[in-house]
């Protein structure tokens, strides 16, 4: 008598189970529009894994999602800008179950995987917005020319990263909030009364929950940077108005960036506002160095001042109970302590106690 | 096996001795097997160490092969103590003075396993310590009562208990003082979370080894054992996670999609850290304190010099 584990049956069905596994992998591919060459590598991916101790027996709902893992880590390495949120949805899977695949997937192969290309990114998610032809439904003022978006949504990006809007967020919602404002900008008169739940509708795509926030985020950062332009300080700039000079501001950004924060290591602002006389106050910035004004809450103490560049988390922490340093009788503790009877017998029942809690039980 | 309390990606869980759903496999043994099957640990001093040997990159390869060749056969046939300068070998990138931070090779050759461990000169002079030290805030360890356990019976009679055999296979006994939560498995294993010290989870463990005997099982307290200690702390200015993972690609871990903050697996000692744009750290994995405050120390230097890099 052979067990059937080691019988070559096994192994006969392991690669039935491969084999269409290569194919799922294939149609993804096809569905995808990928590359070719990305086809043989995650198909070649998707050989080893399988083979690999680690992932030789795991269940079948995992091995189909290990498809879909091979294809993203290529599709990464090329950097081909796939989100994790494309590939779950094309696999109908649960993120938290791939994305524990993917992290086995990176560690077991030992693969490198860089950094997702946010430029990359801007490209093919704005491809699938409906704005760039004259259809039925979209109004003529709200047709645009492709290409001016993705540049300027690529500036906005940008600019997002670089005032520590991106670090640590999912990245497609910040994506999303620079598309609309770029769109806005690139005609405000018709466009400023649109919000960004109906630009999202008319263009087709999902509205990620926290592309509000960061829509909010990217104001604030634009209204700092207009208050060190000289000549809008002659309007009165709003989070609806400064939409207007989008333009002016992202083709000043990094002057305006300097003049309108400071950073960390206490770097002076010399350079004045153009066409302003004086420079600003570093005690304004020594001040505002501190995060916030407790007395202020949430809201910056100097609306004209610099404020520091830090990221959100930072700026706005969140009051958090922090645990009090080990106290001196904590620290004494040895672990041999006596334990007294009484302590223990607290969280004993007494036989009163037991017979109501299993009267009370019978009754449920 | 490799997903345990320890170092599993779920390794959030243990940080809140209040969370009931915590990510365990429901079978005692899984998690035990590793642990009591292994030959009884010896002192450190007597297990081989090779923390000497620096990582390899095309630079210092061929540098150190000749300079510690000698030393490392003897180092490897022998038992060895520990090398506190261990730590500074995991970061190739952090000087470009490699000679400046390698121990000189007489030192280590010459450490015996007889000498107690006293203090190294340490590799990273006062002046670039951080002077932050990490602060505990989970200890994660196991104990055996070695008896078998009734666990209804501990639920009926014990007020600090719950116990719900469909959802999990053992009973979770809570104490107030030192404020920990308990496993209690039915082969008579346990584990205690939550403590803030090696000494407090000792303690605690001991009182709820108490519970149960006072509830009537001839309970003992055998192969204490801390199996996971988590740390955290700030170093207090914000970091580009998206270019660390960039200079450090092979030890970390960055994806915004799935977790805001960076997973860095550091190699000696091996504690995974997690990195926030905050500032904040968390170091976990680790199995003595002191692998906290190495971690950090290595850690720290990287950085800081990332920050100015920016």
């Amino acid at each position: 008598e052979v067990a059937y584990s080691q019988s070559t049956g096994q192994k006969e069905q392991l690669s039935r189970c491969l084999q269409r596994g290569i194919r799922r992998v294939q149609d993804l591919c096809k569905v995808l529009q990928l590359p070719t060459v990305f086809e043989e590598t995650a198909v070649s991916y998707f050989q080893r894994a399988l083979q690999h101790p680690s992932f030789h027996l795991v269940s079948l709902e995992k091995k189909e999602l290990l498809g879909g893992c091979c294809i993203f880590v290529t599709c990464r390495q090329h950097n081909w800008p796939l989100t994790m949120g494309t590939i779950c949805s094309l696999l109908y899977a649960k993120q938290e179950l791939f994305a524990s695949v993917f992290l086995s997937l990176q560690k077991e192969l030992g693969l490198s995987v860089p950094a997702l290309s946010l430029a990359d990114l801007v490209k093919t998610h704005l491809n699938s917005f409906r704005l760039f032809q004259r259809t039925a439904d979209i109004p003529a003022p709200f047709v645009e020319d492709e290409a001016k978006m993705v540049t300027r949504t690529t500036q906005i990006v940008e600019l997002a990263s670089e005032t520590w809007l991106v670090t640590g967020r999912h990245p497609v919602p910040i994506v999303t909030a620079a598309a609309f404002l770029s769109w806005q900008s690139l005609r405000p008169a018709a466009r400023l009364a649109c919000t960004l739940a109906r630009f999202c509708k008319l263009a087709g795509v999902d509205l990620p929950p926290p592309a509000h926030l960061r829509l909010k985020e990217l104001l604030e950062i634009l209204l700092r940077m207009a208050s060190q332009l000289a000549w809008l300080r002659v309007f009165n700039v709003d989070k609806k108005t400064v939409v207007k000079h989008i333009g002016d501001l992202l083709q000043h950004r990094i002057f305006l960036l300097k003049n309108a924060f400071h950073l960390e290591d206490g770097e002076e602002q010399g350079a004045a506002a153009p066409g302003e006389g004086s420079p600003v106050s570093p005690v304004a910035g020594g001040a505002a160095q501190e995060q916030g004004c407790p007395s202020e809450g949430k809201r910056q103490c100097d609306e004209d001042g610099p404020r520091p560049l830090l990221p959100p988390c930072l700026i706005h922490p969140r009051k958090r109970l922090r645990t009090a340093a080990p106290s001196a009788s904590d620290s004494a503790i040895t672990g041999d302590e006596p334990i007294s009877d009484s302590e223990i017998e607290q969280y004993l029942r007494g036989p009163e106690e037991i017979q109501a809690f299993r009267k009370a039980k019978a009754w449920l | 096996f490799k997903d345990d309390l320890s170092t599993s990606p779920q390794l959030f869980a243990p940080m809140s001795p209040y969370d009931v759903d915590l990510p365990l496999q429901p079978t005692e043994d899984v998690l035990f097997g590793s642990q009591f099957n292994q030959p009884k640990e010896l002192p450190t001093d007597f297990s081989v160490d090779l923390s000497f040997l620096p990582d390899i990159t095309p630079d210092n390869k061929e540098q150190n092969l000749s300079e510690d060749g000698h030393e490392a056969q003897k180092e490897l046939d022998g038992s060895v103590s520990r090398n506190d300068d261990g730590g500074i070998f995991m970061d190739e990138s952090s000087s470009s003075n490699p000679d400046a931070t390698q121990p000189s090779p007489e030192g280590s050759g010459a450490c015996l396993p007889l000498t107690p461990m006293t203090p190294m000169t340490p590799v990273t002079p006062a002046s670039e310590r951080s002077g932050i030290v990490p602060q505990l805030q989970n200890i994660v360890s196991t104990v055996n009562l070695a008896c078998k356990l009734d666990l209804k019976n501990i639920a009926l009679h014990a007020r600090n208990a719950e116990y719900n055999p469909k959802r999990f296979a053992a009973v979770i006994m809570r104490i107030r003082e030192p404020r920990t939560t308990a496993l209690i498995f039915s082969s008579g294993k346990m584990v205690c979370t939550g403590a803030k010290s090696e000494e407090q989870s000792r303690l605690a463990a001991r009182k709820y080894a108490r519970v149960v005997q006072k509830l009537g099982f001839p309970a003992k307290f055998l192969d204490f054992k801390i199996q996971n200690m988590v740390g955290s702390c700030d170093v207090r200015f914000p970091i580009r996670l998206e270019g660390l993972v960039l200079t450090h690609q092979q030890f970390s871990s960055y994806e915004p999609e799935l977790f805001p903050g960076l997973i860095y697996r550091m190699v000696k000692p091996r504690i995974v850290l997690l990195i926030f744009v905050s500032g904040k750290v968390v170091l976990t994995g680790a199995k003595e304190r002191s692998e906290i405050y190495e971690a950090f120390e290595n850690i720290y230097p990287i950085l800081k010099g990332f920050k100015k890099a920016t």
